[in-house]
């Protein structure tokens, strides 16, 4: 089983990659983009229920006061539909991948101890006006996703 | 496990050269037959393992063979050619000059990771500045970040470990306003490798714990597909510690990051020119978070005395770094035990792999037990891999199979010297025409030169490290009199008490880089370049006489010969001045081959000298900064201000095509900042701050806003060694200059410590938080608000 656990900063609070993100776009000259939101997703893959995997969010990868959490279930990565304006980035396979590494340690420290493999991706979510795929794909490649080392993935 | 062995024995120049292309060894055809021909005395092919060891061991990065190697330099001045031969440039100049100078507080000079000072009676001071420009023109957040995390290494490595205490970071990059469309495919843009290359340095360095408290940014448009990226760091040691000793029957113990294909070809990599097809695994990615687990144990291990020897996993992996320490005993390695991250490595990619925060230990068997406990007990991994040997012999294993058996006496001394021709012709400089401007003009210049992106403020920068962590910065990179009035302080202060309990002692650290007078001259631009490092650290208060300093080259091809005449320039520069003043060097570094090809249009970068200076003072109550600190106060400019507008901000902003480079009289300079020291220890120094970049106005201004005082310039009091304009003068970029401020009660004693030199008092503090520059020969008066000129400063590097 696959889950997608995506970590995005509560309504009301501040979300600084995301303000960040939208200067940036602005910075490599392309207009109207309004709002970015941040969303940082963690895949697991592995033997574990969606009793665990909720655990592993509300427990390690979520912060409860200033962070929502959703988790997405999959059976293969082929059912997955990306969402609409949205731009993912994820590490190409064998680049290192810390943070992964280090949530694979802390998984097993909360007492699950099934063999699992962590994947980290980031996700913006664009709102803006006249946003197409060429737009987007200028944003992933000019400035989201570095691709000697990350994949982006658009819908 | 699959090992190759490779055809070598029958293969002809055409097929070695090919041999070397196809599997990124970087090995010259001299090179490739000086292999084969190893291989022919022993009568048998190489394996995969040993022909990529040579690789690595031989390459420029690990080797340094084009400082090190025949030289045969031409220099051609009006029309007389004379020819010097260099055996060894980097040994015959800039380590010369060290040995001559045989300083008593030289602990470790160019042998070690880094060098090593005196600090006090029990202490020493390590210090070691790196490059790592390839992988951050690829990587920008990565490349940077190992970059860092690798010099920290360096000085955990250096003798049985130091602590490091301060980072500090010089990054050269391209034009962030370049259109997209300049742009070579597949390269970033400038502004995003700039981003990335900050914060890659930000956040390894502020999870490691340690502060970065110095550093320099230069933008030019040379720098565009392949910026420069300098890390250092500085760290203490106890002497009885400094030196490492590897006996035959120790251990080899690997400590820290798991092995994986990350960098694999990194060495050779940095000796190739950078095309769009750049290999990919020579990326490498860093984890702070191992790395400081790594600090924080190894430091214990070191206090308990259960190792003999230790060395980072830097470029070239474990065949360097054990290669290294086994290079005068012998090694035998089984490499199946090394730990991996994921399966499927051939033995060759365990070798040399680039993955980061791995040191290797020499351990005495005795305490094989106690060691691997106490990195146990941390969360570090920790596993022994082999035994130092007595044989000479480089024996590498994968479970039974023998997978490299060579000589180390071969590996580490049989690279072939080549012997390169270098050439430097004088050219001829001619002044630039007087510079006349209106009142009007030269008020919009001087805020024009603050905000130019080579001079204006990198708080935007600086505030994003953390150059406070560990409680012990006492000159910070900003100073002012409030948080929000600041300037840029000439050099950082650190005051080790947590280390060395009771002191008052301090570490100076400062760094001088000025490619654009490189452009002209890279003789003047290395002497500049010194002596701007060293005015920074006088201007705080270091002694002159106990600096030392840190060479690193970043140059172009130098298969060259221009490009490596320039380069012998500025080492005979650094020979010269580093005897002059008698500072000597004690490590350095050199990053060639910075150069890019893309649609057949080579771009070179413009050469780089950064010099780096360490220097401990007695007392940090002493320390002066560079704010303007009360009212009524007198300010002086000492030293002379000649016409020397060539490479300067200036001249760059008027688009004034000729000029003279700065200059850097020795003799004067050393005298002047040996009474400047005096000076600031008797304590008649309020401020004080040197002119570079910018000239004497855009100092001033610095330390006026910095310190939210007005002042009042009588222009025609300063001394110029000819006629020169009011622009020309306060624009002009002349060495062995300072501003200091003088309290009036201690002005006659001040002027009698320079009696002899030249220098004059230039200006009062005034309480209308003006900057009035006046001059009555030229007939101009300016009044400019100092939060104008702060503005201005500010308001180009706001990311």
């Amino acid at each position: 089983m696959i889950f997608e656990i995506e970590i995005k900063t509560k309504k009301g609070f501040v979300d600084p990659q995301g303000l960040h993100t939208v200067s940036d776009i602005s910075g490599i000259g392309i207009k109207d983009i309004t709002d970015v939101s941040y969303v940082a997703v963690y895949r697991i893959s592995g033997d574990i229920t969606s009793k665990q995997a909720d655990i592993v969010a509300k427990e390690l990868l979520s912060d409860k006061i200033t962070e929502d959490y959703t988790i997405k279930q999959y059976k293969s990565l082929d059912d997955k539909i990306l969402e609409k304006n949205s731009i993912e980035v994820w590490y190409k396979h064998g680049v290192t991948d810390t943070v992964s590494e280090s949530v694979v340690k802390a998984i097993k420290d909360l007492g699950i101890k099934e063999e699992l493999v962590v994947k980290t991706g980031k996700k913006y979510c664009l709102k803006g006006k006249n946003i197409d795929d060429k737009k987007l794909k200028k944003i992933a490649t000019g400035l989201l996703a570095n691709t000697l080392i990350q994949e982006y993935l658009i819908k | 496990m699959k090992v190759n062995t490779i055809e070598i024995l029958k293969l002809n120049d055409k097929e070695l050269v090919e041999l070397s292309r196809k599997s990124v060894l970087s090995l010259s055809l001299v090179e490739m037959k000086e292999v084969q021909k190893y291989f022919r005395n022993i009568k048998r092919n190489p394996t995969d393992v040993e022909l990529e060891t040579i690789a690595q061991t031989w390459s420029e990065h690990c080797k340094h063979k084009t400082l090190t190697g025949n030289i045969e330099y031409c220099e051609e001045i009006n029309g007389k050619k004379k020819v010097t031969k260099y055996k060894n440039l980097l040994k015959e100049t800039i380590f010369n000059a060290t040995m001559k100078l045989n300083k008593d507080w030289c602990i470790s000079v160019f042998k070690d990771n880094a060098g090593i000072i005196d600090f006090d009676k029990t202490n020493g001071v390590a210090f070691k500045v790196e490059t790592h420009n390839h992988p951050s023109a690829l990587e920008p957040y990565g490349g940077s970040a190992t970059g860092i995390g690798g010099v920290i290494r360096d000085i955990l490595g250096v003798g049985l470990g130091a602590k490091p205490l301060a980072n500090t970071d010089v990054f050269c990059f391209g034009l962030p306003d370049t259109k997209a469309s300049e742009v070579p495919e597949g390269m970033h843009h400038p502004k995003r490798i700039a981003k990335g290359v900050v914060s890659g340095v930000r956040d390894y360095g502020n999870r490691m714990g340690i502060p970065t408290v110095n550093g320099g940014v230069f933008f030019d448009k040379g720098y565009m597909a392949n910026p420069l990226v300098y890390c250092g760091t500085m760290g203490i040691i106890p002497k009885n510690m400094s030196e490492k000793e590897v006996k035959p029957g120790d251990l080899v113990l690997v400590v820290g990051g798991r092995t994986g294909r990350d960098g694999i070809h990194g060495a050779t990599f940095s000796s190739v020119e950078l095309d769009k097809e750049s290999d990919v695994s020579a990326v490498q990615i860093g984890n702070p978070i191992v790395e400081k687990k790594v600090l924080d144990t190894m430091l214990k291990a070191r206090d308990l005395k259960l190792y003999r020897a230790v060395t980072d996993c830097g470029a070239g992996g474990l065949s360097s770094a054990a290669g290294e320490l086994g290079e005068k005993t012998g090694l035998v390695i089984q490499l199946e035990n090394v730990p991996l991250k994921y399966k499927g490595l051939a033995p060759w990619e365990i070798w040399i792999s680039e993955a980061q925060e791995r040191m290797v230990f020499a351990v005495p068997p005795k305490n094989k037990n106690k060691i691997l406990n106490l990195f146990k007990k941390e969360n570090v991994e920790a596993t022994f891999i082999g035994k130092f040997t007595n044989d000479g012999k480089l024996l590498l294993k994968y479970g039974n199979e023998v997978v490299a058996n060579m000589e180390m006496s071969f590996l580490h001394g049989g690279v072939p010297k080549p012997t390169r021709k270098a050439v430097w012709k004088q050219k001829t400089i001619k002044k630039q025409s007087p510079v006349k401007v209106s009142a009007k003009t030269l008020q919009e210049d001087i805020k024009k030169v603050l905000a130019d992106i080579n001079v204006c403020s990198r708080d935007w920068i600086i505030r994003q490290y953390d150059h406070e962590v560990q409680g012990q910065t006492v000159v910070k990179p900003l100073q002012g009199s409030s948080i929000t009035n600041l300037g840029p302080q000439d050099a950082a202060v650190i005051w080790p008490y947590t280390v060395v309990k009771g002191t008052k002692k301090g570490i100076v650290l400062s760094n001088g880089i000025n490619p654009e007078y490189g452009k002209i001259d890279t003789y003047k631009m290395t002497a500049s370049s010194i002596e701007e490092a060293m005015r920074n650290a006088v201007c705080v208060g270091a002694d002159p006489e106990k600096i030392s300093l840190l060479d690193n080259f970043c140059w172009g091809n130098p298969n060259k010969p221009e490009i490596l005449g320039s380069l012998v320039r500025a080492a005979q520069a650094a020979y010269d001045l580093s005897l002059g003043y008698g500072v000597p060097f004690i490590s350095g570094k050199d990053s060639l081959y910075n150069e890019y090809t893309i649609d057949g249009k080579t771009y070179s970068i413009p050469p780089a000298f950064l010099v780096s200076s360490m220097s401990v003072i007695e007392d940090v109550n002493k320390t002066v900064t560079m704010d303007l600190k009360d009212i009524g106060n007198d300010v002086y400019l000492l030293g002379i201000t000649n016409n020397e507008l060539g490479g300067s901000v200036y001249s760059k902003i008027k688009n004034i095509k000729s000029g003279i480079v700065p200059d850097v009289n020795v003799k004067v300079s050393k005298d002047l900042m040996k009474k400047l020291h005096k000076a600031i220890m008797e304590g008649l120094v309020e401020s004080c701050h040197d002119c570079s970049e910018g000239g004497f106005i855009t100092a001033v201004s610095e330390m006026a806003f910095a310190g939210d005082k007005g002042i009042k310039i009588d222009a025609d009091a300063i001394k110029t060694g000819e006629k020169m304009t009011l622009a020309e003068t306060v624009f002009s970029e002349s060495n062995t200059r300072f501003i200091v401020e003088v309290n009036p009660q201690n002005s006659k004693e001040f002027e009698k410590i320079f009696k002899g030199h030249v220098f004059s008092k230039i200006g009062t503090i005034t309480d209308d938080k003006n900057l009035l520059l006046v001059s009555e020969k030229s007939k101009i008066s300016i009044k400019e608000n100092i939060k104008n000129l702060q503005k201005a400063w500010q308001k180009t590097l706001q990311w």
